[in-house]
């Protein structure tokens, strides 16, 4: 199991953090990742309108050849993005333990401005503290 | 576990082939103009009605004598009136009377469907920094699946989320009826971006592969 990358994008669609782990992906440059990210919330928005079956969620997995991306949604609209291959299976507790760091070390930081980019050093080191270098 | 619904789409971005099972929120019938002719009965315009033998080899393939209604459990009722909300499932209506679909129009679906498919393509291909496929992503209620040949037809199936990948039975297709029936098939104009690829016997074959397979309940 391996942890390629996090993100997290505000509710804008703005990517306001972005770390790399594990090597295996393409290295790209912050303007990419930028566009990605904005690609992945109107895909998610899209997602959630193509149900064939009622209502549905946004995108919850993609699956590619060798790696997924997993996203959790929060209540207030802040995404959670964890690239991760594809044997994987604790994405989500993963991804539940980066909210509740975010919450801790983020939102109660006065400092910070709400869906402004991610400059906090005890985040930092806290994700670093669960993810490593990404191999488990 | 199940499937809901199959589009077929070509080189050019367009839908030419598309067919649903178990499908609950049905689409409303395309705009004029909105999707070739031959794509889907079931989605046709309604002012255009396919069966008013007008002598395309399209629609030849689509008389009103057909035996797919029975095959595909289509019904395809033709102005029956008004459908009940929580009309049974594998109903539809090709008249001008659709209140129990209540998503977008086809054409609209199709289109929607198609971009997401390219932008998660196009996203996977940068992120992996390889030729690397999109294969499937999940939600909450359905699960969509891509398949996509080396001449551009990319095959799009969405099913119940728990399925497993049905990249292979995309393939099935793909190798099985649509080889047979339609690239070999000389009556099907296929890349014309003028019609799609509905025929009987493609239909059919489709319909009975999807509805052999252990995931089809």
């Amino acid at each position: 199991m391996v942890v390629f990358s996090l993100w997290v994008i505000n509710k804008a669609g703005g990517l306001v953090y972005q770390r790399n782990f594990a090597d295996g992906l393409a290295p790209l440059t912050s303007n990419e990742y930028l566009v990605l990210a904005g690609t992945l919330h109107g895909i998610h928005a899209i997602t959630s309108r193509l149900s064939p079956m009622g209502s549905s969620s946004g995108v919850q997995v993609i699956e590619a050849e060798t790696f997924k991306l997993n996203v959790l949604l929060t209540v207030t609209g802040t995404k959670f993005v964890l690239l991760t291959s594809l044997a994987d299976t604790n994405a989500d507790s993963i991804l539940q333990k980066v909210y509740d760091i975010y919450a801790d070390a983020v939102m109660k930081n006065p400092f910070h401005t709400p869906e402004m980019p991610i400059r906090s050093e005890g985040f930092d080191t806290r994700i670093g503290l669960l993810i490593g270098t990404g191999q488990t | 576990m199940t499937i809901h619904s199959l589009y077929i789409y070509d080189r050019h971005c367009v839908c030419v082939f598309y067919q649903d099972w178990h499908r609950t929120k049905r689409p409303k019938p395309a705009v004029e103009g909105g999707i070739l002719p031959a794509v889907s009965q079931a989605v046709s315009p309604s002012q255009q009605n396919p069966n008013d033998g007008n002598l395309t080899l399209s629609s030849s393939f689509s008389s009103p004598r057909n035996t797919l209604s029975s095959t595909t459990g289509i019904v395809v009722a033709m102005n029956d009136g008004n459908q009940l909300p929580n009309a049974p499932q594998m109903q539809l209506s090709t008249g001008s009377t659709v209140s129990s679909s209540s998503g977008l129009p086809f054409d609209e679906e199709a289109k929607l469907v198609y971009g997401v498919v390219i932008s998660l393509r196009n996203m996977i291909r940068k992120l992996s920094g390889r030729d690397e496929q999109f294969v499937n992503y999940r939600t909450s209620a359905y699960k969509l699946h891509l398949f996509e040949t080396i001449t551009g037809f990319k095959f799009v199936m969405l099913s119940d989320p728990k399925t497993d990948s049905l990249r292979f039975v995309l393939r099935q297709i793909y190798v099985g009826p649509f080889l047979e029936y339609v690239v070999r098939n000389p009556l099907v104009k296929m890349d014309s971006r003028e019609q799609g690829i509905d025929n009987e016997y493609f239909r059919a074959s489709v319909d009975r592969l999807i509805r052999g397979l252990s995931v089809f309940l």
